[in-house]
């Protein structure tokens, strides 16, 4: 017994200040949720040029930007709306001069793989006749962007009322993609990049890009980012070789 | 406090008080079968009562949503024969509190009819009692302090249950939004300090309630050596 | 042929064989501690189960190997009075006494609270939770609520090991009156030579064997 636990506090010692270790961890990377594969491709690319890997956390905007507001030492932030990136800004956590616009996404209604119906996305299209006994998801539309946009959408289509008390708020948008992916309501609201990265789900319709403030993720080195290559990761991804990379993955690029 | 706020505050008590009395028979049954039970397997069964504790609530959520939900082997099949469905509903918050307060009431429930002396129950025999009428007789009532215990203990975690319900059945103000999918919906919006404090304090209030008569129960059964469930 | 007992059990490092026939009065299985004497007890209750053997008392066969029977202890009619008392903490004293009379048949029970009370002098003890007794009285209290299940035979583990000089002599004398007038066969187990002398009519040895 003795011998077993020196043996585990001897390799735990080990591992905690194995050099190779602390040599291949990269910047950290705040990002919002709907960024998930796209990220993790140029996180790859990025590491295959004998740089080290970056780290990437994903989660809803909003909670993610209370985590750098709290002072989470991240390098990076990516959100999904400008408000919270302005709400960042206004708490004075980015580094002057970093922030840039970055991406462009599309809002889609989205239905389970197998549901075939038809409806077009415009003015007083039917989605509360649509939705029947159902509910639509969406991330939560108080405070995570995607949910922001869809209500947005909603209301000046002029459908927001007839649907308001149907929905079902998730907790981000990959959260609200996974129930139409399981079947478990017949309309979902998420991002084309989203709808696109699986394959359960069909695209019913878009929004007209007019029913909604621009879908744009703004990218800004925090203030609080220490990582020696935090700058030059950023410079990446703003490139055109980067950003190919999140175009391959459906985003619209500046 | 608002009118939503109660809302919020009744709905939790629903959920939880629900999720705890539609429980205790089951935690019971596993606690005796894991306390006095002689069987292959037993360590599984102990392992898997334990799983809901170990595994991260959203983990637990989406097993439940897999299971449970209108698609799934068990939702489709109530949904089907009973008409009766847990998605986006209060019903959904209370099996996901249940699962998560199962664990604990099955060790607290175990304890104390462990701590039921066995030669008690050998004593009843021999007068003329049978296995059950012991049981009934002589175990139950002994163990019966601590299987409250156990019972407020679970109600105290069920009350602060969170990502297994989010991700279970989503944040359904009046359906689903307990306390902590209240608070956590609050912190979202910046200047709602204020709402979240009031919820934040209701919310220690009870479990910190619930935790202490849990604890006099168990000490007043005298469980263990220490006479304590926690 | 009061106690017909031939049993072998292996306990832990140790083996147990005994083989023993008596006719009525007090029969004390006499050793030194760990000799397995509360085992052979358990044994003819029917809470432990012999490796081999046959078990029968007053012509009744409770146990045999041979032919796979194996009475369920319920059903033994065993009064057993244990060497800790054992009363339930949750019962008053009423209720301890009455637990096994309330199980068994009308026309079993050979014994009315009264009379019980009135042999062991214990009426005034009645309403009291058993944490609050004595030694002396739980141990009588114990011996009343044995009696009071309509047993066919008595076993006693030790009833006066912790019991101090006075009530010892005490508790003596009841079993002695329980012997002499109630005329139940005994099986009684003791390490005390004195006691052992002084109650039983035949007198077992039980030594510890490796």
């Amino acid at each position: 017994m003795l011998t077993a636990l020196r043996t585990f506090f001897l390799l735990s010692l080990l591992l905690a200040i194995s050099p190779a270790q602390a040599q291949s961890r990269g910047p950290l990377v705040l990002a919002a949720a709907s960024l998930q594969e796209a990220m993790s491709d140029a996180a790859r690319v990025w590491a295959s040029r004998k740089h080290a890997q970056p780290v990437l956390s994903f989660a809803g905007s909003s909670a993610l930007a209370r985590q750098i507001e709290a002072g989470a030492p991240a390098d990076l932030f990516i959100s999904a709306d400008e408000q919270w990136m302005d709400h960042v800004a206004a708490k004075g956590r980015l580094k002057p001069g970093t922030r840039a616009p970055f991406l462009r996404n599309q809002l889609v209604l989205i239905a389970p793989a197998n549901n075939r119906t038809t409806l077009r996305v415009a003015r007083n299209f039917p989605l509360a006749r649509a939705l029947g006994n159902g509910r639509l998801a969406m991330a939560d539309p108080v405070a995570v962007p995607a949910g922001k946009y869809g209500r947005q959408a909603l209301t000046t289509l002029g459908v927001w009322a007839s649907v308001q008390g149907h929905i079902a708020p998730a907790e981000n948008v990959r959260a609200a993609l996974l129930l139409v992916e399981r079947g478990e309501v017949p309309f979902g609201i998420v991002y084309a990049t989203d709808a696109r990265a699986s394959s359960k789900v069909r695209i019913v319709g878009t929004f007209p890009p007019a029913s909604h403030a621009p879908i744009t993720y703004p990218i800004a080195t925090l203030k609080a980012s220490k990582h020696p290559e935090a700058e030059a990761f950023r410079r990446f991804l703003l490139s055109r070789e980067g950003k190919a990379i999140f175009a391959r993955r459906g985003f619209a690029v500046r | 406090m608002t009118a939503a706020e109660w809302e919020i505050i009744t709905l939790s008590l629903k959920v939880s008080g629900v999720a705890v009395l539609l429980t205790m028979p089951i935690a019971f049954a596993l606690a005796w079968l894991l306390a006095r039970g002689r069987f292959p397997g037993k360590i599984i069964l102990d392992a898997l009562v334990h799983l809901p504790l170990v595994l991260p609530p959203v983990v637990t959520g989406w097993l439940l949503l897999i299971a449970f939900g209108n698609n799934g082997p068990v939702g489709r099949w109530l949904a089907q024969w009973l008409g009766f469905t847990f998605m986006f509903s209060w019903t959904g918050a209370a099996l996901a509190a249940a699962i998560m307060a199962l664990p604990l009431m099955v060790r607290a429930m175990r304890l104390s009819i462990e701590a039921v002396d066995p030669r008690l129950e050998a004593a009843a025999r021999t007068l003329g009692a049978s296995p059950w009428r012991s049981f009934l007789t002589i175990t139950l009532p002994l163990a019966r302090p601590g299987l409250l215990a156990g019972a407020v203990l679970g109600f105290a975690r069920s009350i602060g249950e969170f990502g297994a319900t989010i991700t279970f059945v989503s944040n359904i103000p009046g359906e689903t939004q307990t306390i902590p999918l209240a608070i956590y919906g609050a912190l979202q919006l910046p200047g709602n300090e204020a709402a979240v404090t009031r919820l934040a304090i209701i919310a220690v209030a009870l479990s910190l309630g619930a935790l202490i008569i849990s604890e006099w129960l168990a000490r007043r059964s005298g469980l263990g050596k220490g006479g304590h469930v926690l | 042929m009061s106690f017909e007992i031939h049993i072998e059990r292996r306990l832990g490092e140790a083996n147990i064989a005994l083989s023993l026939a008596s006719d009525g009065g007090v029969t004390a299985l006499f050793g030194p501690s760990g000799a397995g004497k509360s085992s052979v007890l358990n044994m003819v209750a029917g809470l432990l189960r012999p490796d081999k053997g046959r078990i029968a008392v007053d012509g009744v066969l409770l146990f045999d190997d041979a032919t796979g029977l194996n009475l369920a202890p319920e059903q033994r009619r065993a009064g057993y009075v244990f060497q800790d008392g054992r009363l339930f903490p949750h019962k008053r004293v009423r209720d301890n006494l009455l637990y096994g009379w309330r199980l068994v048949s009308p026309e079993s029970r050979w014994m009315t609270l009264d009379q019980a009370i009135d042999f062991l002098g214990i009426a005034h003890l009645l309403d009291r939770w058993p944490r609050s007794l004595s030694g002396g009285e739980a141990q009588r209290v114990a011996i009343g609520r044995a009696l009071l299940s309509g047993p066919r035979f008595l076993l006693m583990d030790e009833p006066l090991s912790s019991l101090d000089a006075a009530r010892r002599e005490e508790i003596l004398r009841v079993i002695e009156r329980v012997r002499d007038e109630l005329k139940l066969p005994i099986l009684y187990v003791s390490h005390d030579q004195a006691e052992v002398e002084r109650l039983a009519s035949t007198i077992v040895p039980l030594h510890p064997k490796a």
